[in-house]
C-alpha cells in the first residue's frame, strides 16, 4: 500500500531527513533552492557563498533584506531559511569552494551536490570534485529569461567539461588600440587604460597606437620594419603610460590631449587602415571647451544614469574621474593600484567618459552610463521568476536521484517563449560521457601547440593549466625519464622557474608533461606541439578545437546559452558546429528561444 | 488603467533604481513604471499562492492584496507548505499569517491582507485592481470571477498545484496590446557618387525596436467547455495535452469534495479519482485512455518545487500583461512535474 507523506512516498521522504545536500553558491538560484529544499523536506543542508549581499541583489534574492546589506550571503540564507523549517540543520561557509579545505573528502559527506555559481572556473572545480568523489551533480544556470537545469553522474552522463565551452571573447590588439568598430571596443580600451594609469599595467592591455599592426602595412615588410623602428626610436610605446601621466601630475587636460588628439592624429598617418573605413576624428580640449553651450538642465523624467551626454559633458566627466582617481592613488602611498569595479562610482565614471569619447572620435553614438555599465561590468540582467523555475527543477530533479531513478533525469531548458512543440520547459535525455573529454575519461591527455622557446613557464601555469584547463593548484613533471619537476603546486618551490622558458628544460615539439592537481584528483598528460607559427594575440591553441578569434558580430541570442554559464564569462558560442546530441540540441533551443512566433498573437 | 503611458510619478526614484537594476536591464523602465502603478489581487495563500506573491512584490508593482479566509491547518508537519507563515502562526488566518514576511520582502508594495471569502466580495471590490489572480478556488469560483472581471478590461489569472501537477490560465481580454522588442536591421549605405568607397563604420548591432501588437483571449468558461465531439475536436485530440483532462477531474474532485486530495486519506481519494476520471472523460465524450491510473499517485498536496516553477511561470505572466511588454502565453500552461514538461496550448473557440 503506497504511504504518502505530503506528496512522497515515504520511502523518499524519510530518506530526505537523513541524507547531506550541498548548495554551492546564495545567490539568485541559491536563495530559491534553498528554500525549496527546506520545504520539501531536507533537513541537512550545507550552502557555501564567498559573497556578501549587495542592493542590487534584493530584486531576486528573497532571503535577503535591506538590512542585510554588506553580510555574508551564506550566513543570511542559512538564517532566513532556518525561519521556514526551525528543526533543519543548515551549515553556512562563509567562503571560496576552491579553498582546499574542501577536499575529495568533504565532498563524500554528501550524497548530492547543487550548483547555484555564476562563474565557470567554480564550476569546473566543482564538476571535478563530484567526479573524484563519485557523487551526483545537479548543474544549471540562469540569464534573463533564460535556464536550465543538468545532472552530472560519473560515467553515466557527460560531465561539465565533456563539450568544450566557449572561452572568454577577446579582441585583437590592433582593433582594440587603433580601429574600433563597435562600442565594447572603446569600452574594453577605456577598462584597459585605467589599468593603465591607475592599475596594475599589464603588456596585454596596451592602449597606445599599435605601429606594428600588419593591417597598417602596404607592404608586407614593412610590418616588422615599424616594429622595430618604433623600439629603437623610444616611441610612444617606450615610456610607461603610468610613468608618463605621472610626470604630467595627471593632469586631466594633457591626458585628454594625448590620447583623444595626438594619439588619434598618429593613427590618421597610419593611412591604409583609412582606406576603406571611416577615418577618425582628433578632438582638441580647448575647442571643445569653447564651442559647448551651456545646456539647461533637461528635465529628468528617467534614470538619471540612462541620460546620454554630450562630447563637452564627456570631457568633463573625463576630467572629475582622473582627479578623483588621481588622488585616490595618491593618497594610498607610493606604489599603490587601484583596481577597477563597476560599482565604485569615480572608476565608472572615467570608463563612461573615456569609452564615449572614443565612440565619438570613431563616429560611433555615444552610449549611457547605464549601458556602459552593462558592457563594462558584464552585467546578466536577473529576475526572480526564472531562478524560481530553474530552483524548482533542481529539486525535482534531485528527488528522483534520491529515488535511484537516474535514468529518469533530464537536462531541461527554459525558454522565453514556447517552441514550435509548444513546450517552455523542454525536457532533453542526457548524454553519455564524451569519448575524448580531458577531464572525465580514465587517462585524459590534450595536446597543446605553442611556441617552447617563448612561453614561460608562469604563462603555462597560469594561462594554460589554471586558466584554460581550470586547475587550482597543478604540478608539473616533464616526462624527461629524469621525472624533471617543472611547477610544484608549493608555494615557493618552483618559484626560479617562473620566467624562464619551456625550451630551457628542453621541452620541445613532442615533449609530454604530466600534471596533477590533487585537491581535485585529477591527472592530465599535456602533449606539446611545437610551433613558430601562431596567430597574433593568440599564445597557444588546444588541438582539436576551433581557435579563440574574435567572431563577426553575434546576435544577443546566440550568446545566451553560454552566458547561462556565468555572468562573470561574457562568452561566445563555438563557431564549430559538433553534431553531438546536446551540442545541437543548445544551438536549436537558443534560435528558438529568442523568436517568439507569431502562434501567440492573434 | 494600464494603458495609460504617463503613469502618477514619472520619475524613479534612486532606491528603486538601485534595487530594481537588474531587472530594468532586461524589460526596460517603461516596465518598471508600469508595474510601478499597478495593483493586483491574489487569492489563496497557499504554496502556490506564496510564490506568486513573493514573485510580485519583488517585481515591484505598486500594491497587492492577498485574500483568504482559510486558517493555517494545524496538520501541516512542521516543514510548513509555504514559506511565508511563520511556524508559530497554527490556527491564525492564512492571508494575515503571510503579511509580515510579504511585506518585508520589498518595502515599497504595499501589502495588504483581508480574510474575506471571496465569494462575499461585492462585485465592484474587484474593480480597484490591474489583475486578479485566483489560487485554490473552484471551477465555478473562478468561471465566475473571471466573466466579471474580463468585462471590465482586468486581468484574469488562475493556477493550481496538485503534486507534482500544475497549470495557470490566462484571460487578458479580448484586446490585449503589448510590445515586443525586435533587432533592427540597418544596412549599410555607401555613397556610390564617391570614389573609394568608405563604408560607414558600422551601427551598432545592439539596435533594437519596440514592435506594437494585439493579443486576444477568450474566457475560462469558453476555455474548459471545448467540445470533443466535432472531428476538427477529435482530430486535434492526438496534439492535445492530456492535462487539460486532468484539469477538468482534479477541479471536479475539488467541487464534489469542497477540498483536494488529501495524502490522509489516500486510499478513498485514489478511488474516488479514477471514478472521477471515469466520469469526466465519458462526459466529454473523449476516450477513457487518455489518462492512465498513474496519476492518481502523484497529485496530493501541493509539492514546493512544483509550486516553485508554476509560480514562476505565472509570476511572469502577470508582470509582462501588467507591463504590456513581450507575448503572453495562451491560454494554459502545464507543467508536469514527473517528467520535466512544460507546455503552453490554446483552449477555447477557434
Amino acid at each position: 500500500m503506497v504511504q504518502l507523506v505530503g506528496s512522497l512516498r515515504k520511502e523518499l521522504a524519510d530518506s530526505l531527513s537523513t541524507c547531506k545536500v550541498l548548495v554551492v553558491g546564495a545567490g539568485g538560484i541559491g536563495c530559491e533552492l534553498l528554500k525549496n529544499l527546506v520545504l520539501t523536506g531536507f533537513k541537512n543542508i550545507e550552502v557555501i557563498d564567498l559573497d556578501t549581499i549587495d542592493v542590487s541583489n534584493l530584486n531576486r534574492q528573497f532571503l535577503f533584506q535591506k538590512k542585510h546589506v554588506g553580510k555574508s550571503k551564506a550566513q543570511v540564507a542559512k538564517e532566513s531559511a532556518l525561519q521556514f523549517c526551525p528543526t533543519a540543520n543548515i551549515t553556512a561557509y562563509h567562503d571560496s569552494i576552491m579553498n582546499p579545505d574542501y577536499n575529495v573528502e568533504f565532498f563524500r559527506k554528501f550524497v548530492l551536490v547543487m550548483n547555484a555559481l555564476d562563474n565557470r572556473a567554480a564550476r569546473n572545480h566543482v564538476n571535478r570534485m563530484c567526479l573524484a568523489a563519485d557523487i551526483p551533480l545537479i548543474e544549471s544556470g540562469t540569464a534573463g529569461y533564460l535556464g536550465q537545469v543538468t545532472v552530472i553522474k560519473k560515467g553515466m552522463t557527460e560531465c561539465y567539461e565533456c563539450q568544450p565551452k566557449p572561452t572568454q571573447k577577446t579582441f585583437p590588439g590592433c582593433t582594440i588600440r587603433n580601429t574600433p568598430s563597435e562600442p565594447i571596443h572603446c569600452i574594453v580600451w577605456a577598462k584597459y587604460l585605467f589599468n593603465q594609469l591607475f592599475g596594475e599595467e599589464d603588456a596585454d592591455q596596451e592602449v597606445s597606437p599599435d605601429t606594428a599592426d600588419p593591417e597598417a602595412a602596404w607592404k608586407p615588410e614593412e610590418t616588422a620594419a615599424r616594429a622595430t623602428a618604433s623600439e629603437k626610436d623610444g616611441d610612444i610605446k617606450r615610456v610607461s603610460t603610468k610613468d608618463w601621466a605621472r610626470s604630467t601630475g595627471y593632469d586631466p587636460v594633457k591626458l585628454f590631449n594625448k590620447l583623444f588628439k595626438d594619439d588619434i592624429m598618429y593613427l590618421l598617418t597610419m593611412d591604409k587602415l583609412w582606406k576603406k573605413r571611416k577615418a577618425p576624428t582628433p578632438l582638441d580640449w580647448h575647442q571643445l571647451e569653447n564651442s559647448a553651450c551651456p545646456q539647461e538642465d533637461s528635465p529628468v523624467s528617467g534614470l538619471k544614469d540612462q541620460q546620454v551626454l554630450g562630447v563637452w559633458g564627456h570631457c568633463q566627466l573625463f576630467q572629475q574621474s582622473v582627479e578623483t582617481l588621481s588622488s585616490q592613488l595618491q593618497e594610498k602611498g607610493e606604489g599603490a593600484e587601484l583596481v577597477w569595479d563597476k560599482d565604485d562610482p569615480p572608476a565608472m565614471d572615467f570608463v563612461t567618459a573615456a569609452s564615449n569619447l572614443r565612440m565619438h572620435i570613431f563616429s560611433m553614438n555615444m552610449k549611457s552610463r547605464f549601458d556602459v555599465k552593462s558592457m563594462a561590468g558584464n552585467i546578466i540582467p536577473a529576475i526572480a521568476t526564472t531562478n524560481a523555475v530553474i530552483a524548482g527543477l533542481i529539486v525535482l530533479e534531485g528527488l528522483k536521484i534520491l529515488s535511484g531513478e537516474l535514468e529518469s533525469c533530464r537536462t531541461i531548458f527554459l525558454n522565453k517563449c514556447p517552441n514550435l512543440r509548444k513546450k517552455l520547459l523542454v525536457p532533453c535525455i542526457l548524454d553519455p560521457p564524451s569519448a575524448n573529454c580531458y577531464v572525465c575519461t580514465s587517462k585524459p591527455e590534450v595536446t597543446v601547440k605553442l611556441n617552447v622557446h617563448k612561453t614561460m613557464v608562469l604563462s603555462l601555469q597560469d594561462r594554460i593549466l589554471k586558466e584554460r584547463f581550470g586547475m587550482v593548484a597543478p604540478d608539473v613533471q616533464i616526462e624527461d625519464g629524469k621525472g624533471t619537476i617543472l611547477i610544484s603546486s608549493e608555494e615557493g618551490e618552483t618559484e626560479a622557474n617562473n620566467s624562464k622558458f619551456l625550451s630551457d628544460f628542453g621541452i620541445r615539439n613532442g615533449s609530454r608533461l604530466q600534471v596533477d592537481d590533487f585537491l581535485q584528483d585529477y591527472t592530465l598528460l599535456v602533449n606539446v606541439l611545437h610551433t613558430e607559427e601562431l596567430e597574433r594575440d593568440v599564445e597557444f591553441e588546444v588541438v582539436g578545437e576551433a581557435p579563440d578569434k574574435a567572431p563577426p558580430p553575434q546576435t544577443n541570442q546566440e550568446e545566451v546559452n553560454s552566458i547561462t554559464n556565468g555572468n562573470k564569462d561574457s562568452a561566445q558560442p563555438s563557431t564549430s558546429s559538433k553534431g553531438q546530441h546536446g551540442r545541437k540540441l543548445q544551438l536549436d533551443w537558443l534560435t528558438e528561444a529568442y523568436n517568439c512566433g507569431g502562434s501567440n498573437s492573434s | 488603467m494600464i494603458d495609460m503611458i504617463e503613469k502618477e510619478d514619472p520619475v524613479i526614484s534612486e532606491e528603486e533604481a538601485a534595487q530594481y537594476d537588474r531587472q530594468i536591464r532586461l524589460w526596460g523602465l517603461d516596465a518598471q513604471k508600469r508595474l510601478r502603478g499597478s495593483r493586483v489581487l491574489l487569492v489563496g495563500l497557499g504554496g502556490l499562492g506564496a510564490e506568486v506573491a513573493k514573485n510580485l512584490i519583488l517585481a515591484g508593482v505598486k500594491g497587492l492584496t492577498l485574500l483568504d479566509h482559510e486558517q493555517v491547518h494545524a496538520s501541516e508537519e512542521s516543514c510548513r507548505a509555504q514559506f511565508l507563515v511563520p511556524v508559530t502562526a497554527r490556527g491564525q488566518n492564512r492571508a494575515r499569517a503571510s503579511l509580515e514576511r510579504a511585506q518585508n520582502l520589498n518595502p515599497m508594495v504595499e501589502v495588504h491582507a483581508d480574510s474575506d471569502r471571496v465569494e462575499d466580495k461585492p462585485d465592484d471590490f474587484f474593480l480597484q485592481f490591474d489583475a486578479v489572480c485566483l489560487t485554490g478556488c473552484s471551477r465555478d469560483l473562478m468561471v465566475r470571477v473571471d466573466q466579471l472581471c474580463s468585462q471590465r478590461n482586468i486581468k484574469v489569472f488562475c493556477g493550481d498545484v496538485y503534486g507534482y501537477y500544475g497549470y495557470m490560465f490566462c484571460n487578458l481580454g479580448q484586446e490585449h496590446n503589448y510590445v515586443e522588442e525586435k533587432p533592427k536591421l540597418v544596412k549599410p549605405t555607401g555613397n556610390s557618387n564617391d570614389g573609394p568607397e568608405a563604408k560607414k563604420a558600422k551601427v551598432d548591432p545592439n539596435e533594437t525596436t519596440m514592435v506594437k501588437k494585439t493579443s486576444s483571449f477568450c474566457t475560462l468558461k469558453e476555455a474548459l467547455e471545448v467540445d470533443w465531439t466535432s472531428e476538427k475536436a477529435k482530430a486535434g485530440l492526438k496534439r492535445t495535452p492530456v492535462d487539460y483532462f486532468l484539469l477538468h477531474v482534479l477541479l471536479k474532485f475539488r467541487t464534489d469534495k469542497g477540498r483536494d486530495p488529501d495524502p490522509q486519506s489516500f486510499a478513498e481519494d485514489s478511488q474516488l479519482l479514477r471514478q472521477i476520471r471515469d466520469d469526466v472523460l465519458e462526459a466529454l465524450a473523449v476516450s477513457g485512455d487518455l489518462l492512465s491510473d498513474d496519476f492518481t499517485s502523484y497529485c496530493f498536496s501541493e509539492m514546493s518545487p512544483v509550486c516553485a516553477v508554476v509560480g514562476g511561470v505565472l509570476g511572469q505572466e502577470v508582470v509582462k500583461a501588467l507591463s504590456q511588454r513581450d507575448p503572453p502565453h495562451r491560454n494554459f500552461f502545464f507543467f508536469d512535474g514527473r517528467k520535466g514538461n512544460g507546455v503552453v496550448d490554446f483552449f477555447g473557440p477557434k
